[in-house]
């Protein structure tokens, strides 16, 4: 059993870690919690169930169409949302914060409308396939969900340290005036950044819909809540921190209900983002340095 | 006469206003002193399930649950406050608001004390209690033409409204105080202000302590008007929702806080009509407003501007 | 000080004066309605009913199969001439305390003569008392968990309570399986899930059967896999599964792909053609019972599952069912009384006995609570049948 608990809470924990990444890099970049993030995801798993389930279109490119529409969307949540707010005087730091809630309220209700309140049933073939290895059965979905949360990790960490526009990332998440002033095209930077994360959720909400078989509106306010909790646990802005902090949650959600008391599954993650906060306020892997900036 | 006027529906609402606008202050006074605490839902249920169980299984009176309610909550406040004061900004918010679904979680799960989900039925109404307390010295809502439930209601919406006064006053009347003085400037810069000479730790702990305190009285309020809680009431909505209130009106000023509350009870109710889209009027409400005015509705600027216009009107 | 106090009394006397407004222009609309309000057209008697429903939220859309259940009623009980109903539906947003405001809303409307609802147990628990208080009868047609009409004389329910249906289901189930051990799961933040679940493990006590092991979720999650392999390792015969269909369909979809065959029983939220929809051929084997039977050749449930999805586009279910018998009901019950006075309605409301709806026999019981008979069913190759 205890192997079995293992390779759910891993498929759980990667996908923790996908949602999380996307909560990072924003606010590795703008200091912003993007309270949206979750119903992004929410809207990529229904991309996922509409064009595979209604118009009948092969998996990738349910994933592709996944990763144009939340493309689109952050865009959308940049350039109405987060820009308006950018650089104004006097904008309290929470500004964004409410905002952000705004348009996760919106989301989650207009897909109310759109699809119903129910769940919606994700079916691919691609979902059936299983190998046993003696009693245990393991899905393909439960491998690729971790190989793609591995590979996104690499490649965002890659990315942000080898090339050019990654670097540009970090400079701006270092110092936005300075970036600017050192020709760093901040304005595109931003929206890069916000349009990556939105397609990273994207790729989660198709990847949850597969694993789990079910999409629903409210999907993404539960996840939401268990992404923030791990960016704080893994360090705020931290790629490495995001993984490795899913990875734990999703063990350690897995484990409390296998030889604990369910019941107390959703408060784990809370639970422990007050333990770190009080001993680590940085996170397991922050620097002290991105503690000050808020 | 005044049977006619009082409609027990309006009534109700004016309750509900009250209530948030207590909630509203609970985030307003930590926020002055530059705290954003999500946990007001927490705070809020530790409130009322103190007291309703209080009052269910002890038969205290209303008055004796509702005080020991809020000093639960308040202490509950100290005991998080101390060790949360290390942290700042979001760090913080997402601390209090974890605080906040562990406590909801306790709700659900103790199921011997608050027979979990399902939630606490039969809770003492503080109108119904009223109306007895009235009928043993001798008066009848008839007396002045109006009927008991009228009466019911008539005397909540005068118990809250008195509280929120109360409460009204001592924050502003704190806010220029020395106690208010050091708050602010903590809020503009708290290393400026340590060095002051500012004991920022204690004036961060009254501030946060009061914030529970207040939602802690709201919660005990909000059961024993509604007659029945559950988990469900406690939630991460109703953290957002009540960070809301404060943010939308003007997170600057308390006045601010009271128009938020009262705008955003008010507003679904005058959008009843539309109520398969208020959700969504709600949502897009929150983005327009942060874009056009991040500070809120009301900030110093525009309360200024309006007294000016009042007192040039008022010299002609 | 001068300057605050200014303030404070300016705010106090705009929310003072917005309220008295508002009272002023509500009255004389009222005053309106109480002319049309029960005045005797043609001798039909004619009634307005407040509905709660829990139309926008998680939730939404138990409360948008109830409301279309009503629609449906109110069209075919006008139809027939007898009475003729007006509904005002209102919004609860699944909330307690909005579900309050509502109901004061239909509460001060003095041409209103009843309410339907609202939707959760949890808004009935805060709204009933305040209805029984003000003299206003009202009735749950989804509200099953245990204690409801016992609230007060003005408090009534048509929805299965859990009590009735999940004893019976497991009785049959059990009868049939010879099921020895028996795993639970439920939702324990949500009322109505904690409720069956109370029910379930009373019965499974009563009945001497061994629990393996007792599981819970929470709200807004999809992966039951933990809870499964948990629940797959003690061997049960059989799971008693108290979920909304919503969540129950994809527990026993992951529980299917995890090599988990045997039955299980849910209780009335369950109990869903939805759940085939979302679960599709895992949904075999589940063993719920229920007034309201789907597939059933009865002409009268044929009838109404037409005339359901030709006007709504969708099949229903037990909630609109039951929302579309509960509205008969009413007629019913208006129509002994003669009148739209609350008073009158109430006494005939309560008199209910035998009234044959569409989903078979219905009276109430002395506190208001239902009498009927429910049948057990199965899922067996993608549809429901009746469980033998």
């Amino acid at each position: 059993m205890l192997l079995e608990q293992i390779i759910n809470g891993i498929t759980l924990g990667s996908i923790y870690a996908i949602i999380a990444l996307g909560f990072t890099l924003v606010f590795g970049v703008l200091g912003i919690i993007n309270m949206a993030h979750g119903e992004i995801f929410m809207v990529g798993a229904f991309v996922g169930v509409t064009t595979t389930g209604v118009l009948g279109w092969p998996l990738w490119m349910a994933f592709i169409a996944a990763i144009v529409v939340t493309s689109i969307l952050g865009y959308l949540l940049e350039r109405f949302t987060l820009r308006p707010l950018r650089g104004k005087k006097g904008v309290s730091h929470l500004a964004p914060l409410i905002s952000t809630i705004g348009v996760s309220i919106l989301l989650e209700n207009l897909s109310h409308h759109i699809f119903g309140a129910g769940n919606k049933p994700f079916n691919t073939p691609f979902s059936e396939i299983s190998i046993n290895i003696g009693s245990i059965t393991v899905y393909l979905v439960q491998i690729v969900i971790f190989v793609i949360s591995i590979l996104l990790m690499i490649g965002l960490t890659v990315w942000l340290s080898k090339t050019k526009a990654g670097k540009a990332l970090r400079a701006t998440a270092d110092n936005l005036e300075t970036a600017s002033i050192l020709g760093v095209d901040t304005k595109k930077i931003i929206i890069l950044t916000v349009v990556v994360a939105s397609a990273i959720g994207g790729i989660a909400g198709i990847l949850v819909g597969m694993a789990f078989n079910s999409v629903s509106p409210q999907m993404g306010l539960s996840m939401g809540l268990k992404g923030l909790a791990i960016i704080i646990l893994g360090g705020m802005g931290n790629v490495k921190g995001a993984m490795v902090g899913g990875l734990i949650l999703g063990l350690s959600e897995t484990m409390l209900v296998a030889y604990g008391d369910s019941g107390y599954r959703d408060a784990i993650a809370f639970i422990m983002i007050i333990v770190i906060l009080l001993l680590r306020p940085q996170g397991i892997f922050g620097s002290k340095v991105s503690q000050e900036r808020r | 006469m005044l049977g006619e006027i009082l409609n027990t529906y309006y009534l109700q609402i004016g309750s509900f206003i009250l209530i948030n606008i207590m909630l509203a202050i609970s985030v307003y006074v930590p926020l002055s002193s530059g705290q954003l605490s999500l946990g007001s839902a927490g705070f809020m249920g530790v409130g009322a399930y103190t007291s309703a169980l209080l009052t269910i299984h002890f038969d205290l009176p209303i008055v004796i649950g509702i005080i020991a309610g809020a000093l639960a909550a308040s202490i509950l406040g100290v005991i998080v406050g101390i060790p949360s004061l290390r942290l700042s900004g979001v760090y913080l918010a997402i601390a209090t608001l974890g605080l906040g679904e562990v406590i909801r979680v306790i709700f659900v799960n103790w199921d011997t004390l608050t027979k979990g989900s399902v939630g606490l039925t039969g809770i003492p109404q503080l109108g119904r209690e009223i109306l007895e307390f009235a009928r043993g010295l001798g008066f009848e809502p008839a007396m002045i033409g109006i009927k008991n439930n009228q009466f019911v209601f008539l005397s909540i919406f005068i118990v809250l409204l008195t509280l929120v006064i109360v409460i009204l006053w001592f924050v502003v009347r704190q806010q220029n105080s020395r106690v208010g003085r050091a708050l602010s400037s903590i809020n503009q810069d708290d290393k400026a202000a340590e060095s002051m000479g500012i004991n920022i730790t204690y004036y961060k702990v009254i501030s946060f302590t009061q914030g529970a305190f207040f939602a802690g009285l709201a919660g005990a309020l909000f059961a024993h008007v509604i007659g029945y809680i559950s988990p469900a009431d406690f939630s991460y909505h109703r953290a957002v929702e009540v960070l809301i209130f404060t943010v939308f009106g003007g997170s600057e000023v308390i006045i601010g806080s009271v128009f938020g509350a009262f705008f955003l009870t008010l507003m679904p109710e005058v959008l009843r009509f539309v109520s398969e889209f208020r959700y969504i009027i709600y949502g897009i409400l929150l983005i327009v407003l942060m874009a056009v005015r991040p500070q809120g509705i009301l900030d110093a600027n525009l309360l200024k501007k309006i007294k000016i216009k009042r007192s040039k009107g008022g010299v002609r | 000080m001068k300057g605050i106090s200014r303030k404070l009394f300016s705010i106090l006397s705009i929310i003072m004066l917005l309220l008295l407004a508002a009272c002023g222009g509500n009255n004389t609309g009222s005053e309106t309605n109480t002319n049309e309000g029960s005045s005797n057209k043609d001798g039909v008697v004619s009634a307005k009913f407040g509905v709660i429903a829990y139309l926008t939220g998680a939730g939404a859309a138990y409360g948008e199969a109830i409301t279309n259940g009503l629609k449906l009623a109110q069209k075919d009980i006008n139809a027939l001439g007898e009475v003729n109903i007006e509904l005002v539906i209102e919004d609860s947003a699944g909330k307690a305390d909005q579900a309050l405001n509502a109901s004061q809303k239909i509460m001060s409307d003095d041409s209103i003569t009843a309410i339907i609802g609202p939707t959760l147990s949890t808004e009935i628990f805060a709204v009933a008392p305040e209805a029984d208080l003000n003299g206003i009868p009202i009735m749950g047609t989804s509200t099953t968990v245990d204690g409801i009409p016992e609230i007060g004389d003005y408090v009534f329910r048509n929805a299965v309570p859990e009590s009735l249906a999940i004893p019976a289901a497991i009785e049959k189930a059990v009868e049939r399986t010879g099921a020895k051990k028996v795993a639970l799961i439920y939702g324990n933040d949500d009322a109505l899930t904690k409720g069956g679940f109370d029910v379930m493990e009373r019965t499974v006590k009563e009945m001497g059967l061994e629990i393996t092991t007792i599981e819970t979720y929470q709200d807004g999650q999809s992966d039951y896999n933990a809870q499964l392999t948990k629940i797959k390792n003690t061997n049960p015969d059989l799971i008693l599964a108290s979920a909304l269909y919503n969540e129950g369909a994809v527990i026993m979809d992951q529980a299917r792909k995890m090599g988990i065959d045997i039955p299980f029983v849910g209780g009335n939220g369950f109990n869903s053609p939805q759940a085939i929809e979302i679960a599709g051929d895992a949904a075999n084997g589940l063993i719920v019972a229920t007034p309201y039977f789907g597939e059933s050749t009865d002409p009268k449930i044929v009838k109404f599952n037409e005339d359901y999805e030709a006007e709504f586009g969708k099949k229903p279910d037990q909630f609109a069912a039951q929302a579309y018998d509960g509205l008969f009901i009413y007629a019913d019950a208006l129509k002994r009384a003669g009148s739209a006075d609350r008073e009158a309605f109430r006494e005939a409301l309560a008199e209910t006995k035998d009234l044959e709806g569409i989903l078979g026999k219905f009276s109430f019981d002395e506190v208001g609570d239902v009498i009927m008979n429910v049948t057990v069913l199965e899922i067996k190759d993608g549809k429901f049948i009746e469980f033998e």
